[in-house]
């Protein structure tokens, strides 16, 4: 079906991409590595603590970092969507008969794959400091990482193609990105929060995805947390594709 | 005549702005016929990009009508899009991938196979004459090579009309003109081209046909040639001894004779414009020669494109062009 070939060209254009420029990568994958070597120190001392409980901290911190990690692959590919538009390729595009949604879907893909490639990195390099895994959990966590890519890699190619210049596309982007990080509870959990900045925490998506998290790398499946964090995502990341597959199609003056 | 393969009725496209809405395109009609190339001409603003982007199915007119290779571009957004190349003013190419990637990935687009697309592009290759680069990634081209290589991608799919939007914009004289050759090339193949331009001899060099467009309204559409001898004339510049004394009485005088048109003296020099140059530059001469003035220059100047503009607008297209800033 030529929606599916056209999928599948786009997302072989971006992957080569990639591939040509691996610097990207490996600085995506690098930042996980600062993360684990500069920052999972200080918390060694929480064990114990409530929040922590009395496992290694890394069982906390890890499944928060996954997440994250999924959020910022997604949240910051408007720059790249904006050179190609300022270049004419998304007009140039958008004059054969590809459909709307298969140009951003390819471009989705590849962010899919670039990230799942890096959360399994990250995953193998925390596992020798001490991470437990729960195999089963990981791959339910894995679902939701990929909801919340596609999401934000929807959101911030639709932002791209809207605003078509990086001075509009910053301010947007980084508003969103530190409320959003700093309600979730990637750092530190949540629990140790007042009550009024819990409350807050619950109007934000990524909280239930890194609650989810912890939950589901340590092998609690069944936990309503983690049905929450679905009821959360699926209409979310149908509404945001929608919306973005609409951005597509939309006047670009 | 055949049919045409462009065909515009009444369009329009009002765009919201501060203080009212601005008729970007106001009532535009137009017929562009199988195998020539089409000019598109008026300064930026004119809403030449604005017509391109509905006829292309970029933009949906706000009325009005456009026939597109045979198809409606409100209704049937697909089929025209299989039909018609376009070359956006920005290029189009894309920068991390080969010319040759590029190319077979855009006729995959188009619904070709993988050989089929290969096959394509080693023809645009050669015919657009970029073999010495197509395989190299796209960022290494200079702004003439990734030109060519944007027009070939245009022209993947066979269509039936290529639509350029301003084609030589930001090229040194050097790549216009080697542009230039490249797109007459495309015509002498049967190519049907329709392309704006704000450059008068751009427009002049290649159009069979244009039109003028200004402030979203056609003003007025021929060949370049029937243009010029319609709507301008043949101008003779005469330097004389002693102009300011002789200069009133030589108007006064000139200004009895039937055959010119019209006569100015203003910048030290008597303008005396005519409808046929060549014919009436004897007859100038004689009359001058009975007037016992001495004569010191004399030439003679054949109406631009730009002459025509500024009969029909009122405005050079020079002046406009500096003063008015935005895309069109």
């Amino acid at each position: 079906m030529k929606l599916f070939t056209d999928i599948g060209l786009l997302f072989i254009r971006k992957m080569k991409e990639t591939l040509r420029n691996p610097i990207f990568i490996i600085i995506s994958l690098i930042t996980p590595i600062l993360y684990l070597a500069l920052f999972s120190p200080l918390l060694k001392k929480l064990s114990g603590s409530p929040a922590f409980g009395n496992g290694n901290v890394l069982d906390i911190f890890v499944p928060g970092l996954l997440v994250i990690t999924a959020f910022l692959q997604g949240l910051f590919v408007g720059y790249v969507m904006i050179d190609e538009v300022k270049n004419g390729v998304l007009e140039r595009l958008r004059v054969t008969p590809t459909s709307r949604f298969a140009l951003l879907a390819g471009r989705v893909l590849r962010d899919l794959v670039n990230t799942t490639v890096i959360v399994i990195f990250f995953v193998l390099i925390a596992l020798p400091f001490g991470f437990h895994l729960h195999f089963y959990g990981f791959l339910v966590l894995l679902v939701l990482i990929w909801l919340l890519l596609i999401t934000t890699s929807s959101f911030g190619n639709a932002l791209g193609v809207i605003l078509g210049d990086e001075d509009r596309l910053s301010p947007i982007v980084q508003g969103i990105n530190l409320p959003i990080l700093l309600l979730s509870g990637m750092l530190l959990p949540m629990e140790l929060a007042p009550k009024w900045l819990q409350v807050v925490a619950h109007f934000n998506p990524v909280y239930y995805v890194v609650e989810a998290g912890r939950l589901l790398t340590a092998g609690h499946i069944w936990e309503p947390k983690v049905g929450y964090a679905f009821l959360f995502m699926v209409p979310l990341t149908i509404l945001v594709l929608a919306w973005a597959t609409r951005a597509f199609n939309r006047e670009i003056s | 005549m055949a049919q045409p393969t462009v065909l515009v009725k009444n369009l329009k496209k009002y765009f919201s702005a501060k203080g009212g809405p601005v008729k970007a395109v106001d009532g535009v009609n137009l017929e562009v016929y199988p195998g020539e190339i089409f000019g598109f001409l008026g300064p930026n603003g004119a809403g030449k990009t604005t017509t391109l982007r509905m006829l292309t199915t970029l933009i949906p007119p706000d009325s009005g009508e456009a026939i597109v290779a045979g198809f409606d571009v409100r209704k049937s957004q697909d089929e025209v899009r299989r039909h018609i190349g376009y070359v956006s003013q920005l290029g189009g190419s894309d920068r991390p991938a080969t010319g040759t990637e590029n190319l077979i990935l855009q006729g995959q687009l188009y619904g070709m196979s993988a050989a089929e697309a290969k096959a394509r592009a080693k023809e645009l290759i050669k015919l657009l004459d970029l073999s010495e680069f197509a395989d190299r990634i796209v960022y290494t081209f200079s702004g003439g090579q990734r030109r060519r290589l944007d027009v070939a991608l245009g022209l993947m799919n066979r269509p039936k009309v290529l639509f350029l939007d301003e084609p030589t914009t930001g090229l040194d004289p050097q790549n216009r003109t080697n542009l230039w050759d490249q797109i007459k090339k495309l015509k002498n193949q049967g190519a049907t081209i329709f392309m704006t331009t704000h450059y008068l001899e751009e427009a002049d060099v290649l159009s069979d046909r244009l039109a003028i467009i200004d402030y979203g309204k056609i003003v007025a559409e021929g060949t370049p040639e029937t243009l010029k001898k319609e709507m301008a004339f043949d101008c003779i510049t005469l330097g004389i001894a002693d102009h300011e004394k002789n200069a009133p009485k030589l108007i006064e005088f000139f200004k009895k004779e039937k055959f010119i048109r019209e006569v100015t003296g203003d910048d030290g020099h008597l303008r005396l414009c005519v409808q046929d140059g060549p014919t009436a530059m004897p007859q100038i001469l004689r009359l001058l020669d009975n007037q016992k003035i001495q004569m010191l220059t004399i030439s003679m100047s054949r109406p631009t494109l730009d002459d025509v503009f500024l009969k029909k607008t009122g405005h050079s297209l020079r002046d406009t062009e500096a003063n008015v800033g935005g895309q069109g």
